[in-house]
This record gives structure tokens, sequence and C-alpha cells, in this order.
């Protein structure tokens, strides 16, 4: 009880005092992940409408495989993406492990098959109605699919929301690819909230892990708040 | 509105690009800063002598020190693959392995200190100042008679404290695939760091295997003393290696080789000697300097730098 | 115009549409009237090349609409559809109306002007920056509306446009129906289950049964002279009566119905199964039977059931077979009708449509 007090204490005294070191974790935490979140829709929306538009055989299949991976552990995809990136590997030769590119990378193959599939859902679920007034209205078919994604905009955006949630808050790749390093400069260091908290718990550092966790949660909280705001607007 | 929604991303975007920028002005202008990537082994990572050390290197230097710290497996497979220039473990039976496979030349050791055999302050196995070996031996004996209470939690993890286990169940005679592992409730790998599996002991009042560093920053959380402490086999040395450039021509062989000296300079022997005293009352590490004969390693290794 | 021509549309096993045949003229208001499920949507949704026909053709000024997948969306752009159930976008109402014209690639300036125009014709004038999600069901089916007007289609598809609407938003919609109709000579094809509906707003009707057009003519032909018994049914004919033709003098027949014998006007010849049609209110009560009377039809009957409806009151009698008659309120009183009275109802022969029974 007591340790729980002290770190919303401590939590409170780190962000009002804006704790260079707490800022530097958060803000490297919500660039990296941010990034990642952008990559990840560039690709995902694409694809997600693709596969929402397009009539093929397996159709079922590959959405089904999609929601699949929604359960990727963190530290699988880590693994894979450090196989690739290591120094020993096919990608050794561009150094990204142990940087943030390599956190971006593996939090972007991370969220994409949620942001692919919820972007799929968020697309079946615009009703035929308007796809019929869509056509119906004289839609080419770029005009077409361009309408169906802005209706679905509000969908898609709690499907961005929800990548970004599982890319901030994921520690197994970040750990892996990153390495938790606590360097001089910004960019070379890859300490983020999530790696950071492990550390700071394995310290036994128990009150400013708490603290980076009530952090990590405020963080999400503005980002769903931001993002009900959006949709209620 | 979505107007708005751009108008939030596109700041976010700049604000980013800033960082990026201002971060990276810091570089230009100056003769760029060389970069060391150091694998380390969380039981000395987590003790803070590195990051407490960092500065000082990274300024004679004109260096950035990148630290990745793993268990000593985890570490070990870095280094193999290249994707570090130093290694700093403290396991000599795999670091041989890893010399004796062409991965890694230079070994210096820079420090050293003491596993211990922490437990619960009423002991009930009795094993309070026996030898290692033989207190292991009686944690199994009671724990496979069930006496109450006596439970032994193992790292599980394939790090160099796990490694220092199964040397003290080799040494009193047990295989520990045949004997220890999996041979009763007594007996539980906790597969986690050395902190967590700290903490699960003390959840449990069992005994486990610490290093001292680890211990001693937990202590203040832990209902668990040290119950053995001395011991040859108990020794814990820590060394620094390069990850060989023949291997893996594109390894900063010379800010690595800089790195290794740089630990066992006077200087930095002093910091090891008396890092941790003003916080725990007591070292957390002994220097190697001059007690190479003590921890039974040659001169060379401790105390000649690399040319 | 538009011409269909031997229309099949098949889905899985079922035929949703049986060889549909018809030809609309310019201009004109064309009502498809039938119950829910007879096709009158699949029929709309080929002609706005939603979906293609499995067998016939759609011609819309001599052209298979589709034949050239190249020209669909110039022909679809030549026509408006406005659905049965609203699908506004979740965006203003302004921004819902300038749908087609963006698609079309309207300059703003003139899209503006013209949806401050559309937005006073439909009475939602303000209402452009309202979010279109947050209007009446009658708003919103204003604004599709509004929405397929805009793009000044040549011809307009309405898919029962008023079914979900309360009596003033159905009457509205009905007004700038004529409205468009008369100012832009817009052709209409109108689909609705509200044969009244049909009435009001077409020059002429299609009857739409199970899939096929059962009778195509003016309203008033679809309800004197509906073709059979279906039609009869469907247009609100209440009093349908299964007979034998027994004789045929001249045009003029006598009909066996249940042992009744009820003269009326037809071609038929003896022997023929009929069905006759007497519309409610051509049927005339009294309690004796009136010196004078030009009816041919006088029977006595006795009354069965009375159940007031609207300013009507609806009476049952068996007269041997079971007839509904409507009188007002008024005429109720005067007769003072109650169940078990005994009565003489009374109809020409001219009232009595005869259609073949070909059940």
């Amino acid at each position: 009880m007591n340790e729980i007090a002290e770190g919303l204490l401590r939590a409170v005294g780190l962000i009002i005092t804006m704790n260079p070191e707490v800022m530097a974790i958060t803000a490297r935490s919500i660039m990296i992940s941010f990034t990642a979140t952008v990559i990840a829709a560039l690709i995902a929306i694409p694809v997600g409408a693709v596969i929402n538009f397009s009539e093929f055989r397996g159709k079922k299949t590959v959405i089904n495989l999609i929601q699949t991976l929604y359960a990727l552990p963190t530290v699988i995809v880590g693994l894979f993406v450090f196989l690739f990136i290591s120094r020993a590997g096919p990608l050794g030769f561009l150094r990204l492990l142990f940087t943030p590119t390599a956190m971006i990378i593996g939090q972007t193959l991370l969220i994409l098959p949620i942001m692919t599939g919820l972007t799929v859902s968020a697309l079946s679920g615009v009703d035929q109605a308007i796809r019929d007034t869509l056509h119906s209205l004289g839609a080419t078919k770029v005009q077409f699919l361009a309408n169906v994604l802005k209706e679905a905009r509000f969908a898609i955006l709690a499907a961005v929301a929800v990548g970004f949630g599982r890319a901030i808050s994921e520690v197994g790749a970040a750990i892996l690819l990153g390495g938790n390093i606590r360097a001089a400069s910004f960019w070379s260091s890859t300490r983020v909230l999530t790696t950071a908290i492990s550390l700071e718990t394995s310290v036994g550092n128990i009150e400013l892990s708490l603290a980076l966790g009530i952090i990590l949660l405020l963080v999400a909280l503005v980002v769903n708040l931001l993002v009900t705001t959006i949709q209620q607007r | 509105m979505p107007k708005k929604l751009g108008i939030a991303i596109a700041a976010l975007l700049i604000a980013a690009v800033f960082m990026c920028g201002c971060t990276g002005t810091s570089a230009t202008g100056e003769t760029p800063k060389r970069t060391l990537r150091i694998a380390t082994t969380t039981s000395l990572y987590d003790t803070g002598l590195l990051d407490h050390i960092r500065p000082m290197f990274e300024e004679k230097y004109n260096a950035e020190v990148l630290i990745v710290s793993a268990g000593t497996g985890k570490a070990l497979e870095y280094g193999q693959r290249g994707d570090v220039d130093v290694l700093m473990v403290h396991d000599r039976a795999r670091e041989d392995a890893f010399i004796d496979g062409g991965y890694g030349i230079n070994r210096r050791v820079f420090a050293y200190n003491y596993f211990v055999i922490v437990g619960p302050d009423s002991d009930p196995a009795g094993i309070r100042g026996m030898q290692p070996e033989e207190a292991f031996t009686t944690i199994m004996e009671k724990g496979e008679q069930g006496v109450s209470g006596v439970v032994f939690v193992s790292r599980g993890d394939g790090s160099g404290t796990h490694s220092k286990e199964k040397a003290i169940w080799k040494s009193a005679g047990f295989d520990y695939a045949a004997d220890v592992r999996g041979s009763g409730d007594w007996y539980v790998e906790a597969g986690k760091g050395m902190g967590e599996t700290l903490a699960m002991a003390s959840e449990k009042q069992a005994y486990t295997l610490s290093d001292i560093g680890t211990f001693l920053a937990y202590r203040g959380d832990l209902e668990l003393v040290p119950l053995v402490d001395e011991g040859a086999i108990l020794l814990n040395i820590y060394s620094a290696m390069q990850i060989n450039p023949a291997k893996y021509p594109e390894i900063n062989s010379t800010i690595a080789r800089d790195w290794i000296n740089f630990l066992i300079s006077d200087v930095v022997q002093q910091e090891i000697a008396s890092y941790g005293v003003t916080e725990y009352g007591r070292p957390l590490f002994f220097p190697s300097a001059g007690n190479w004969g003590k921890i039974g390693v040659t001169q060379a290794e401790c105390e000649d730098p690399i040319t | 115009m538009i011409e269909l021509q031997g229309i099949y549309k098949r889905f899985g096993e079922k035929d949703v549409l049986r060889d549909v045949n018809a030809r609309i003229a310019d201009g004109e208001i064309f009502a498809l009237i039938g119950p829910s499920g007879s096709g009158k949507s699949s029929l709309l949704r080929l002609i706005n090349l939603l979906d293609a026909p499995s067998a016939g053709r759609v011609l819309v000024d001599g052209v298979d609409i589709h034949a050239d997948r190249s020209r669909e969306l110039e022909m679809r752009r030549r026509m408006g559809m406005v659905f049965q159930k609203p699908a506004v976008f979740n965006t203003t109402v302004y921004e819902n109306i300038a749908y087609g014209l963006r698609f079309r690639g309207v300059p703003e300036r003139a899209i503006r002007e013209t949806i401050r125009d559309v937005l006073s014709v439909i009475g939602l004038e303000g209402y452009g920056k309202r979010r279109a999600k947050t209007l009446s069901g009658g708003e919103m089916q204003r604004v599709a509306l509004a929405r397929a007007m805009v793009t000044d289609p040549d011809i307009l598809l309405m898919d029962e446009p008023t079914a979900n609407l309360d009596p003033v938003s159905t009457e509205t919609i009905e007004r700038l129906v004529h409205r468009i109709n008369r100012e832009f000579g817009t052709t209409i094809v109108l689909a609705t289950h509200d044969m009244v509906q049909g009435q009001r707003l077409a020059e002429r009707i299609a009857v739409m049964m199970d899939g096929t057009f059962s009778q195509v003519g003016t309203p008033r032909e679809i309800f004197a002279l509906p073709k059979d018994r279906d039609v009869a049914r469907f247009v609100g004919i209440e009093n349908i009566i299964e007979g034998v033709v027994e004789s045929n003098d001249g045009g003029i027949a006598v009909i066996d119905a249940s042992g009744v014998r009820v003269e009326a006007v037809t071609p038929l010849q003896t022997g023929v199964k009929v069905c006759l049609c007497i519309r409610p209110e051509d049927i005339t009560l009294g309690y004796a039977r009136k010196a004078g009377t030009s009816a041919r039809n006088v029977f006595p009957g006795k009354i069965v059931a009375i159940r007031p409806l609207g300013p009507l009151t609806r009476l049952v009698i068996d007269c041997g077979f079971e007839l509904v008659s409507l009188i007002t309120w008024k005429a109720a009183e005067e007769l003072g009708v109650q169940e078990g009275t005994e009565i003489v109802v009374s109809f020409k022969a001219s009232a009595v449509h005869v259609v073949q029974d070909r059940t």
C-alpha cells in the first residue's frame, strides 16, 4: 500500500518537476511509437483497403490469419527482427541493432496485423447503403474507395490508436532490439518507458517503476481522449 | 475536423524533427564521436557501476558508449553475432569457450566480488556458515526429505549466476540435469533476472544464489539474509573482452581496446574499489589490480594494457 | 426513354425478376407498386447499374446500359437514385449534398450556389452546417433527394422514398417529386408499396407481383380494371368473390357465386371461372328494395361485423357470400346498423369488374 502511494507521489513529483531524464524517456517513447504507428498506418490502411475491397479466394483465411497475428508475442517479433538486423544477419550491414530505428521497425511489424485487421473491420463496417449511394452518385473507382475510407475514418482512427497503444506498451521487442541503452545523446539512447520500467523493477526501484508506469498510462489516456474528442465532433 | 487532426499530426512530426535536430546539432562541427557498443550482464549493469564510469570515458575519448544489458547467455550471443564491440561478463567457463571459438580476444579481468547464498533468517535447512557445496547438499537433502520451508529458487535462465549455481552443484558431486533440476518441489526455476529472482525468493522465504551487488541493491525490500558468503567457488570474476575483429572487420576495435584499458587503469580501479561504499557501507566490487593471485588469474590478464 | 426488355435477375436459386418489360417515356412519372419483396428494388438497382441483369436489357435512349462497362459511369451519371433508407455520409448536410457534384468535378462556387438553392427547395435553409446524422428521418430523406437532384439527372430513381416517414414528411417529399418532374422534366421511376401514393404521383403504374409486371397502366386502369385477382387484392379491392359464368347474353353475364346469381358486364363466356371485384363504395345499403333503382344486383343479407375505419364505418354483410361495404358514420347512424341487422345490398352490374380466375 505504502509503495503504491509513494509511487504515485513520486510520479506526480517527476512530472511536475519535469525530471529531464524521465521527460527524455517519455518523449523518446512517444516519438518511437508514434513513428511506428504512422508507418504502420501507411501500410495497414492501404493493405486493409485492398483486402476489404477486393474479392479473392482465401480472403476469409487471410483475415483469420491477420486476426491470429493480433496475438503475436512481442518477443517473437523482436527476435525475428533481431535475426535480420543483427550484424550476422542479412541486414546486419545497416547496423540498426540497438537504435531507435530498430525499435520502430519492431513496433511497426508488431502492430501491423492489428491495424490491418481493424482497418478491414472498419471498412466492412461501412454500410452497404453508403457504398450503393456512392456508386449511385456517380463515383469513379478512386472516388468510391476514397469516400468509403473517409466514411470509416473514425473507426480507422480507433484502429490507429489501438496500434499506438500496443506499440508504446510493448517491452519485448523494445528491449531486444533497442537494448534499453542509456547514452549521452537523445537518439543514441534506446531507453523507453517500458524498458525503463523493466530495468527499474529489476534493480529494485519500485517507486520509479510505478511512476514511469503512471506516465505511460497518462500518455495512453491523452491519446484516447484525443481520439474520443475527434470522434465526437 | 480532419483538418484539426492533420494539424495535430503535423505538430507531432515537427516536434519529432525538432528533437532530432537538437540532438543532431551537437555532433556537427566537431570530430564525429566514436561509438562503443557493449553487451553486459544484468547483474553488473544493474549495480549502476557502468553508468557511473561511462561519462568519464566518453569525455576522455570523445566517444559515445552504448550499453546493452542482458543475461550472460544473451550477451554472449550479441557478441557472437558481432552486434557489440565489447563483452563484459562473469562466466569464466563460457568466456573460455567463446575465446576458443575465436569470437573474443584480449580478455582482461577488471573486478571481482563474491556470490552469496541468501535465505530466510530462520534458515530452516540450517546452512548458516557452511561451505557452499555443503550448504547446497544440505538444502537438497532437507528439500527432498520435505522439511517444511526448504526451497531453493534458481535463476534458471542461463545467466552467469545460473552457471555459477550449476558449478557449485557439480563441485558438490551432483549432475545438475539428472540430480537437481526437476528433482522435487524444493527446487524452483524462476527464469528471470536477479532482482526478480530475489524478490521471488523473499516472497517464498526460500534460498537462492545471488551476486552481492544485486543483493545489496535490493536488500531494503527483501526479507533475506546472507547465509553463506565464503568459499573459493563463490568467487565472481568480471572480465571484459573485445569481439574478434577477424570475425567482424567492422567492429570498432580501437575504441574497444581503449575501453578495456580504461577499465584496468588506476583511476577506474580506484573508482571500482570505492563504488557503493556511500550507499551500502561497503564496496560492491573489489578491483582486480593487485589481486590477481587471490582470484587465480595471471597478472597479465589483470594489469597489462592491450597493445 | 427507358426500355425494359425481358429482364431476368437471378439470385442463387431464386428469380427475383422474371421477364420484366416496359417502356418509360421521357418526363414521365412511372410508379412500380407491389408488395415488399416483389422485386421493385432489384429492378431499380438494375436501372441504376448497381446490379446487372441475368438476362434481358435495359435501354436508355436506345443504348443498352449494361453492355459497355466503359460507359457505365457516364450512364450512371445521367441518373440519380434515392434509397428507401437514406444513407447519409458522416459529415455536414452541405457536404452530403455536394457529393455528386464533387464527383463530377463541379467548381466549388457553382456547388455553393446550387446547394444554397436546393436547401431552400427542400425546406432546409440554414441546415448546411448541421451534421447529417443528427437529422430526422424525413430531413435525411430530403437531403438524399436533394443530393440526387443537384446533379440534374435525366432519370430519377426512387426506392420507397417515404416508406419510413410520417405523413407530413411524406407529403413534403411527394410535392418535391412533382416539382422536380414539372420543372426539370425529369423522368421519375418510383417504387412504392403504397398504392395510393402511386395513384397520387404517377402517370402510369406497373404492378409488380412476384418478380414480374402483372399489369401496366394508368392509375385509373389499374384501380378500376385490375387485370387479375392478385392485382385486385393489392390495389385494395376488398370484395373479391369467386364464381362461374352461368350465361352471357350480349356482354351481360350471370355469374353463380356461391349459389347467388350476380349480373355483371363481361365478355367472358359460360363456364369460365371468374373473380368478381366489387369496390365497397359501389355498394348501396337499404332496408327494402327501392323502387326505380337501376341496380341489377339486389340481395338480402345480414350484417355480421361492424368496424370503424377512419371517418368511415366498415360493414361486413353476409348475403350468400361476404361483402364489405363502407359507409359514413352518419349513414351508419341513420341506418341504425348493428350486428345481426337484416339489410338489403344492391350494386350495378357495371360496378362489378370481372376477371378470369386462373388459379
